[in-house]
């Protein structure tokens, strides 16, 4: 084999690697999740202020209210509802139930969310439906 | 901060090092001078000047709903004085430190709020040269918060209550070592003193009593800042001694909080 010929190999052998190791992305792309426990609008703005700082986070707005966060999310962040709840038991309150817009595919009866290894049941699969899936469905 | 005769400043620095625990140092000090009354400002600002070291467990805390929840507090304090306390009988005692202990519970909702709490604030001896004593209180408060439907407004408006605010205490007698210069402690003062017991310690009689005082305070939260204030009325104001009456008592406080950036 040509010196081009290896070099070629070992140029496609690394970018194949490089695409072996690069993350995969989750694709939530809306929350909106009830909290109980915030009372005043300094709540408020603190949890505001810690779910705008995780990675991924578009716009947050809260209401006092109805205890509402929406949360807009970019695409291809690598967000996870795990880490959303456990930041808003730090600040001192209850993540309750949430409507998620996302996108994954069916894994079984489970609705699995690209790339951020959560999975939801959901009801039943649409054996037809495209992969990947855009989906809004209620978490409890 | 006032109090009969007396202006304070208190600065407090707060830090919340978890969820349920946070950690202030706060340090009142005197802007003017007179007969100061002993005994707590509130159960995070001590009401006499020091500096405090205080340590706060939220050891119970259940969300219980939208804009509702239930916590119980735990609070620890340690004190050294930094100004001498005037007194109308005498010299200022010496300065010891002291040791706080306040337990405090509570509901809160976007309508009404209701708090109780006690606490007890102790003065050690811990001086070899001068065995005076502070007034050690026992402090308790009930507190009824209510904010009107029309200003129930949502988040990012100002956010406004108001409170009624209860606080009995009991302030203990203050003691001074009286025991003759060269000896093993005392200090040399003016006024003739009742007759000190074997060890030179004389129980200073215009020293501490029970009160009872309520009254209006509110909250004001907008953005990242809080304003505070209210004044506090005697129900019951009785001395053990001859010393002055306290008419009112005053706060009045702002807050900044760190809260991070916003986008």
């Amino acid at each position: 084999m040509t010196l081009f010929g290896v070099s070629v190999l070992r140029g496609a052998a690394l970018v194949g690697l490089l695409l072996a190791v690069e993350p995969l992305h989750a694709e939530y792309l809306r929350i909106k999740l009830r909290v109980y426990g915030l009372d005043c609008q300094l709540c408020a703005r603190g949890v505001s202020a810690t779910i705008q700082r995780m990675p991924g986070v578009k716009s947050v707005e809260v209401s006092l209210k109805t205890g509402l966060l929406e949360i807009v999310l970019v695409r291809g962040n690598t967000f996870k509802m795990s880490d959303l709840r456990k930041r808003i038991r730090e600040n001192g309150f209850r993540s309750m139930e949430a409507t998620v817009t996302a996108v994954g595919e069916f894994s079984g009866a489970k609705f699995e969310v690209s790339g951020s290894g959560e999975s939801y049941s959901i009801g039943n699969p649409d054996p037809n439906a495209p992969a990947p899936l855009e989906l809004t469905f209620d978490v409890r | 901060m006032w109090r009969a005769g007396v202006t304070m400043l208190g600065p407090q620095f707060s830090y919340g090092i978890k969820e349920d625990l946070q950690i202030s140092i706060s340090a009142p000090f005197h802007v003017d001078h007179g007969e100061h009354p002993t005994g707590r400002f509130t159960a995070m600002m001590p009401g006499d000047p020091q500096v405090e070291g205080l340590l706060a467990w939220r050891f119970y805390h259940v969300s219980t709903g939208i804009g509702s929840r239930n916590e119980a507090t735990f609070y620890f304090g340690a004190s050294a004085l930094t100004q001498h306390v005037p007194r109308a009988d005498g010299l200022p005692l010496g300065r010891q430190p002291g040791l706080y202990g306040a337990l405090a519970a509570g509901h809160v909702s976007r309508r009404y709020d209701v708090w109780v709490g006690a606490g007890y604030q102790h003065y050690a001896r811990w001086t070899s040269s001068v065995d005076d004593h502070q007034s050690d209180s026992l402090l308790s408060s009930f507190v009824v918060g209510w904010r009107p439907p029309f200003l129930n407004k949502d988040y990012p408006k100002p956010d406004l209550r108001f409170f009624w605010e209860t606080t009995a205490e009991k302030v203990g007698l203050a003691q001074r070592d009286v025991a003759p210069p060269g000896s093993s402690g005392g200090h040399d003062h003016g006024a003739p003193p009742p007759p000190p017991d074997a060890s030179g310690i004389v129980v200073l009689p215009n020293s501490g009593g029970t009160g009872v005082f309520s009254g209006p305070t509110f909250l004001c939260t907008y953005r990242s800042v809080a304003f505070q204030g209210g004044m506090l009325f005697p129900l019951l104001d009785q001395p053990n001694g001859t010393q002055k009456h306290e008419r009112f008592r005053a706060a009045a406080s702002v807050t900044f909080y760190f809260l991070g950036r916003h986008k």
